[in-house]
């Protein structure tokens, strides 16, 4: 149970909870949702929080607004944070700070989302270390709306980081 | 009205054909197939004189009768050898195609032709789903999210990642990107409420095709009530109406040249074959089921005299809302090319000057 890596989802205040998505991951990561408390919470007491949890290292997840407070953790404890994935980003800061930023970060967005994906395009100029993907068919909750299409690519991403662009699935049809 | 040429490319077979499809490509005489594609430029200098403003090609396998199963080739070809004319690709099909290999082969070809394309993406007809093996069931999903991801090939800035149903890519950022900014003139093809709804969705042109005016005018319709639900209104050269004509010195001339083309589907998949396709590949024209041609010849909308004929483009003009004719003025396939170059110039200097201003 504990040898699986942390994935740690900071969700915002109200989704729905558990999803299909959560589940598909958790075969492969202990998967930890924090719900964004009122008032928001600050990349400090999420670190506190993951402090009570006693995990070392982790894998962080977030979405929307929270990609903000996602990347401020990453900031704080760059050398805890495996790798971040920010699903649908709508907001960034520090963006001098951020550019420094090694870890692996994957940007998601879905074709359906109505917001222009800029600010996912700004951070994969800035961070050295950046994917960004397109899950065709989804709005901006892609693990809801396409859980296995964001399973697969989130999970594929988190074990591999920037080795994830090498195929490894087989194409054999026949053997 | 922009006026249109569909280029079939011509191949004549040194000696008769076997009827169905695919037609064995043993007897295929390389003779008679580079001389088709010489032929076609010789043709399209024609077409580029009487005042053509495009030329389309399409993409079909597997027998002589459209010789041209890479539409881009064809494009590059002739995108070297004139200067003047737009090259319609209408188009690739996007179901059985690698969707970022379409996108970097047209942002070459735009950028070859320095912006002289323009671009159909459909999702071809029903037996050409056997051509490289696909399912007819998946044919309409695939080529819905075909279609996407390459404009987003052609637009996206940043290198990315494709998570798809049908296709998945880690990594795109294709070069070149397109001449046209921010990519060439695009059209969705097709009569469907799906291709209309696409083409509302990501503000691209209409094409349809072959049908009676008033049918294609309920897709046309269909298109311009979606674009309006997406706060846009296409303009007249967004809609393609694709047709064949047969144009005379008389009316009755013309209906006697019509009479005389054999009236049946040219290279017909076996029944067996073409029924199980058929059950698999629904299409529709604006959500209402129709069941593709399967015996007969393709309708021939525009036939006439001169008068006639550019009376029968102002109906057309009218009542689909189109604003480029793409003709097929002679059957694809059929020997007599001495008859094609007749239609052409009679339709060129009596027809094409009249319908410019409608």
């Amino acid at each position: 149970m504990t040898d699986r890596p942390a994935l740690v989802h900071l969700r915002g205040a109200g989704e729905p909870e558990p999803t299909a998505a959560h589940a598909l991951l958790s075969q492969r990561f202990r998967v930890i949702v924090l719900e964004a408390g009122e008032p928001a919470s600050t990349p400090d007491s999420l670190v506190r929080a993951i402090d009570r949890l006693g995990l070392e290292t982790f894998n962080l997840l977030a979405g929307g607004a929270a990609s903000r407070t996602a990347l401020g953790v990453a900031l704080q404890v760059p050398e805890r944070v495996a790798a971040l994935v920010l699903e649908a980003p709508t907001a960034i800061s520090e963006e001098r700070r951020v550019a420094e930023l090694a870890t692996p970060t994957l940007v998601l967005y879905g074709t359906l989302d109505p917001v222009t994906p800029a600010v996912g395009r700004r951070i994969a100029t800035l961070m050295r270390n950046c994917h960004l993907v397109f899950v065709y068919a989804a709005g901006p909750t892609i693990g809801i709306d396409r859980p296995e299409a964001f399973a697969e690519v989130v999970g594929d991403f988190l074990e591999r980081h920037e080795a994830f662009v090498i195929r490894r699935t087989a194409t054999v049809i026949h053997p | 009205m922009k006026v249109s040429f569909f280029e079939t490319v011509r191949y004549i077979p040194p000696e008769a054909l076997p009827s169905g499809w695919p037609v064995a490509s043993g007897i295929y005489d390389r003779e008679a197939g580079a001389h088709a594609y010489e032929a076609m430029i010789e043709r399209l200098q024609y077409v580029e004189e009487l005042g053509f403003d495009w030329v389309s090609v399409s993409e079909h396998h597997y027998s002589p009768r459209i010789l041209s199963p890479s539409p881009m080739v064809a494009a590059a070809f002739i995108a070297a050898r004139l200067t003047r004319l737009t090259i319609a690709l209408l188009g690739p099909i996007v179901p059985h195609s690698n969707p970022v290999r379409v996108a970097e082969e047209l942002a070459m070809l735009d950028t070859l032709a320095r912006g002289r394309l323009v671009v159909g993406l459909l999702r071809g007809t029903a037996n050409e789903a056997l051509s490289y093996d696909l399912n007819p069931q998946e044919s309409r999903e695939r080529t819905d999210e075909g279609m996407e991801l390459i404009l987003r090939a052609w637009t996206e800035t940043q290198p990315f990642g494709w998570q798809g149903r049908h296709f998945q890519y880690r990594m795109v950022s294709i070069w070149p990107r397109p001449w046209q900014q921010p990519h060439p003139p695009t059209y969705a093809l097709g009569t469907s409420r799906e291709a209309c709804e696409f083409a509302a969705r990501h503000h691209l042109g209409c094409g349809v095709s072959y049908g009676p005016f008033e049918v294609m005018a309920k897709a046309t319709r269909h298109y311009r009530e979606a674009c309006a639900r997406h706060d846009w209104q296409p303009t007249r050269e967004q809609i393609i109406y694709r047709a064949n004509m047969i144009v005379a010195d008389t009316d009755e001339e013309a209906h006697a040249l019509l009479r005389a083309q054999p009236n049946q589907a040219p290279f017909a998949l076996r029944p067996g074959v073409r029924d199980a396709v058929m059950t698999l590949d629904a299409r529709n024209i604006a959500g209402e089921a129709r069941s593709p041609v399967v015996a007969g010849a393709l309708p021939t909308t525009f036939i006439g005299s001169p008068d006639t004929v550019v009376e029968q483009v102002r109906r057309a003009r009218d009542v689909i809302g189109a604003g480029v004719l793409d003709l097929s003025l002679h059957p694809p396939g059929a020997r007599d090319l001495e008859a094609l170059t007749r239609a052409l110039e009679l339709f060129g200097k009596k027809v094409l000057p009249r319908i410019r201003d409608l």
